[in-house]
């Protein structure tokens, strides 16, 4: 009983963040003068409403989902990793040139790319996180300072020593991957692939570690109490290197899957122009770093983004309406506002004291 | 030929400065408050944004001016309310302020001027820029100095006030110890949480006119996103001139300087992905070598360590 009420309380904060970002939404769209029941219907349609447009969202909602799961381990051990973007491109590119230069047969090959992308992205994130425990470099900072750097380099090595110069077209781009390397689409002629059977196994797998393991109970304990967890005897930094490692071999495995499933080449913009990276880590703050709730999230954030584009194709709203309802669903459920209020009025005296 | 170029790098220096000074003094004021600010890139970008949408509203830079200063400022109060009233975590309340802000600049951007990515309009005129008359003779000093738009001079007048304000006036010192000690300060009858409001309003307010100088004195136009990360780059400024305004002009100096040279390098043959790279890079390196020992301890609140 008393387990079921706290779940319903977990899930009425982002249910009312939903609402209050539809009916932001709902403004907005009567700022720009167009009617909200037809453009929520044509959102709604243009996420779910058939089955090609359904799918479309699964398969944009994937890197989404594996950049999510990345991000909340590291929120949960009390980090904040915002380097998701960088970790994502560097593990995409990585897994792109071992796809591409890299001989031997399919069954060798398919676990050393997915491998090398997840490593990529996972010593950067390290790297991040070394530089903290080492130097005191504060992580929120470096992690997204990092991102850029990455964007360049990257931009960088298909511009000039990893250009694509077979085909005719002059895109920032690598070779294209072979074809026997690609991820099988789920239904012939949709744009879902099995990277969404991996995200949804990976959500699983994340939900089971987290709750059941040892280390599970490490990063958790880190992230809500530090002191208590010093207590009992759990090395901050060992910890903070293994979960900023985990969270970026999450982000590098988005880049992978993509990669493979997708883009089938590293063509630079592609990864980060619809935003992977920090939907994800929206996803991750909307669920608050719960896995399963992150997968959740992913899909919604991703139907925001595809339901936006039905949007833009029927009716006048623009497209943009999507990144609106996100960023005010966003922040409501960061703010707690519906917390915050039951909490002030229980303790009013508390409330005029100084945090 | 070759002193001509080097007193113009100089001279763009002090240009590409002042966003990055204003923000960073923005955020100083809030951290010596003990509010670490993280929206400052939102919060710039917003102020680009507004300055280009009262620029063509009001025809008139000045009152375009003050109209990004006013939103901006608007928009900061939220921020204060949402994490001081609301006791939200601040750090997360400022990473969505920044999705807020290009969730907002990307619609609005589409819902008013009905274009994609940048807004542009030949017609619509910068802000002037000031040669001052005794000054520009100077030989290589006058090159440097003169020529700027008034924000320019306006964010190192700001900063020399500044640092009067916090460390020689009372109501500075006020505000110098609610952040120090809030506890302690709130028993001596200082208004903590009204000072707290009153820095996060006015980080709102120079991050505003950081946004005025970059759509409207640096460019004429304002593009998704054209921020480029400048935010955090104040961000660590205000971090390694120590939360010390005249601190935060040397450090502020420095990333400058690194954005001018990135520009130059552009026209040499070396790849742009190198040149826009350096002030990250640099900015990294900055961090390692120069700690500041109040931010550590705020490092150390929002990480956990004790």
């Amino acid at each position: 009983m008393h387990n079921l009420k706290q779940n319903a309380k977990q899930l009425i904060h982002p249910l009312v963040a939903i609402v209050l970002g539809l009916l932001a939404g709902a403004a907005a769209i009567l700022v720009v003068g167009g009617s909200v029941t037809e453009t929520f219907a044509e959102m709604w349609k243009g996420a779910f409403g058939n089955f090609y447009f359904f799918t479309n969202t699964l398969a944009r909602s994937t890197p989404i989902i594996l950049v999510g799961l990345g991000v909340a381990v590291a929120f949960r051990a009390g980090f904040l990793n915002m380097g998701s973007e960088g970790q994502m491109l560097l593990g995409a590119l990585a897994a792109s040139l071992t796809a591409i230069y890299m001989p031997g047969p399919v069954w060798i090959k398919i676990p050393v790319i997915f491998a090398v992308g997840m490593i990529v992205g996972g010593l950067y994130s390290a790297f991040a996180s070394w530089l903290d425990t080492r130097f005191r470099m504060n992580l929120i900072i470096t992690t997204l300072l990092l991102n850029y750097i990455a964007q360049y380099l990257t931009g960088y090595l298909v511009s000039y020593p990893f250009k694509d110069t077979t085909g005719s077209a002059a895109l920032a781009q690598t070779q294209m991957v072979d074809k026997s390397l690609w991820l099988d689409k789920l239904f012939k002629g949709m744009s879902v692939h099995t990277g969404f059977i991996i995200a949804i196994a990976a959500t699983l797998i994340l939900y089971v570690f987290m709750k059941y393991t040892v280390s599970g109970y490490e990063i958790r304990s880190l992230g809500s109490n530090p002191r208590f967890a010093a207590y009992g005897g759990v090395k901050r930094g060992r910890l903070m290197l293994f979960s900023m490692l985990l969270s970026g071999a999450f982000a590098g495995l988005a880049g992978t899957v993509e990669v493979l499933g997708t883009q089938y080449r590293f063509l630079d913009g592609a990864l980060s122009a619809p935003n992977y990276a920090f939907t994800g880590i929206m996803a991750a703050m909307l669920a608050s770093s719960n896995p399963i709730g992150t997968a959740l999230a992913a899909v919604l954030l991703a139907a925001l983004q595809t339901g936006g584009m039905g949007v833009e194709r029927n009716t006048d709203v623009p497209l943009e309406i999507s990144s609106v309802i996100q960023a005010v669903l966003i922040l409501f459920v960061t703010a707690r506002i519906s917390y915050s209020f039951i909490k002030r009025r229980k303790g009013g005296a508390a409330s005029g004291s100084v945090s | 030929m070759d002193q001509f170029l080097d007193i113009s790098l100089f001279n763009s220096t002090i240009r590409m400065v002042t966003p990055i000074l204003l923000a960073a003094l923005g955020g100083a004021l809030c951290a010596r408050v003990g509010f670490f600010n993280v929206a400052l890139e939102g919060m710039i970008l917003t102020g680009a944004f507004t300055a280009i949408v009262g620029n063509h509203f009001f025809g008139n830079v000045w009152l375009a001016v003050l109209f990004a200063a006013g939103c901006v400022t608007l928009f900061s109060w939220l921020l204060a309310f949402i994490s001081l009233h609301l006791k939200a975590n601040e750090i997360i309340v400022g990473i969505s302020f920044n999705f807020l802000a290009a969730g907002l600049t990307t619609f609005t951007l589409r819902a008013l001027f009905d274009v994609k990515g940048a807004y542009y309009d030949k017609n619509m005129t910068g802000l002037p820029t000031w040669n001052i008359p005794e000054v520009q003779d100077i030989p290589v000093l006058g090159g440097i100095i003169s020529g700027h738009s008034p924000l320019v001079y306006l964010a190192f007048l700001l900063a020399a006030v500044m640092q009067y304000y916090l460390f020689k006036t009372k109501s500075g010192f006020r505000l110098l110890a609610s952040g120090e000690n809030p506890v302690a300060a709130q028993s001596l009858g200082i208004k903590v949480r009204r000072i707290q409001y009153g820095a996060i309003l006015a980080s709102g307010l120079l991050c505003g006119l950081a946004g005025a100088q970059l759509s409207l004195g640096q460019v004429t136009m304002f593009s998704e996103g054209m921020t480029g990360g400048r935010g955090f780059i104040a961000l660590v400024a205000t971090m390694l001139g120590q939360n010390n305004p005249l601190g935060v002009v040397a450090s502020s100096l420095l990333f400058g300087f690194m954005d001018a040279i990135s520009i130059r390098l552009q026209g040499f043959s070396l790849p742009t992905h190198f040149t826009l790279m350096l002030p990250f890079v640099v900015t990294l390196i900055a961090m390692f070598f120069f700690k500041d020992k109040s931010y550590l301890q705020h490092s150390n609140k929002i990480n956990g360590r004790s």
